[in-house]
């Protein structure tokens, strides 16, 4: 489950963020953006511990690109380094979301179907 | 029985589990061991941890560059026209984006079982491409960098010759899933079976090309 463990702690870093990178009081976008997406990553990291829900984890491939979607075309280049840190932390929750839950195991269907 | 109820099938204590560690034709050892991977999840990340500390300077974190033989080569490439011209591209430093390539390297090469050649084929081809094709073009770049910008970057030169060991190191384990990938094929004919092979579903045709890769193997 470490992907999941990862993916928990950007949650939280991204919580941290605007806090960490001052984003500019009157830029509410990206202070909304980096809340709501960090809550969510932190929520659906959590739920796919729970058995019925163990897959929703790749759900976290769609706020990854959403992320870097955002930092990229929410403000024009060069960049303020919040929009920066969403398209970085972005791109490590596409690269985590396909990582599966128990990686070092075979997948349940080939345990469940021993040779 | 058909490949259609095969997912279904429940374990049986009378036959034996999967030896992970088996070593897989056309090999003589299983190059998705651990003792396989491990070295190139370290070098990756001795890569990443060099590309961040480039990206460091890019973003003037840190307001010079270690360069023990090109002396400021390494500061004249990353504040090059070219680097500049990338950076407004993807937005963030060129030096950044290439660490979360090898941190992409590390992340992919530490994922699965030791048997992943079989049973989660999709991943070990993610992981291959991340590491050969874009491995061996960003060589290239770097070594185009010199004659471009006109200066060399010590570092660069570092990850792109790492770049190339992990080519090299990733080179037997992605030709094992492929070999799996196209015996199942072969066993089966079928492209639903070979997708599902491919995406990590036990298949009866993926239990049959598995056995007969170890066996082969000797």
């Amino acid at each position: 489950m470490w992907a999941r463990v990862v993916e928990c702690m950007i949650g939280i870093w991204l919580l941290m963020s605007p806090f960490i990178f001052r984003h500019d009081p009157d830029a509410t976008a990206i202070w909304i953006n980096d809340f709501a997406t960090g809550t969510i990553i932190i929520v659906v990291s959590l739920f796919s511990f729970w058995r019925p829900l163990k897959l929703i984890h790749w759900g976290l491939l769609a706020v990854g690109v959403w992320l870097v979607g955002f930092g990229r075309l929410s403000a024009s280049p060069p960049l303020p380094g919040g929009y920066q840190n969403d398209i970085l932390v972005g791109l490590i929750i596409v690269m985590m979301a396909v990582i599966p839950s128990e990686a070092s195991q075979p997948p349940d269907t080939w345990r469940l179907n021993e040779p | 029985m058909s490949d259609a109820t095969s997912d279904k099938l429940k374990s049986s204590s009378d036959r034996p589990a999967y030896d992970l560690d088996a070593p897989v034709a056309p090999y003589s050892y299983n190059p998705s061991a651990w003792s396989q991977r491990i070295p190139i999840c370290v070098l990756a990340a001795v890569a990443t941890v060099i590309s961040v500390y480039m990206a460091l300077y890019q973003w003037r974190i840190i307001g010079s560059v270690w360069d023990p033989v090109f002396g400021d080569g390494t500061e004249n490439v990353l504040d090059s026209k070219v680097a500049q011209t990338m950076d407004r591209w993807i937005g963030v430093p060129d030096a950044a984006f290439g660490a979360f390539a090898y941190l992409g390297d590390a992340v992919l090469g530490l994922a699965g079982s030791p048997r992943r050649w079989q049973f989660r084929p999709w991943m070990v081809i993610l992981f291959g491409i991340d590491v050969i094709p874009l491995g061996i073009v960003s060589s290239v770049l770097v070594v185009l960098q010199g004659t471009v910008v006109g200066y060399w970057c010590f570092l660069c030169l570092i990850t792109a010759v790492i770049s190339l060991i992990l080519a090299y190191w990733a080179f037997d384990e992605v030709t094992a899933s492929l070999k799996y990938l196209w015996r199942v094929w072969k066993i089966s004919g079928d492209w639903k079976v070979l997708w599902k092979s491919f995406c990590g579903r036990a298949t009866d045709a993926g239990r049959q090309a598995g056995i007969e890769l170890v066996k082969e193997a000797g």
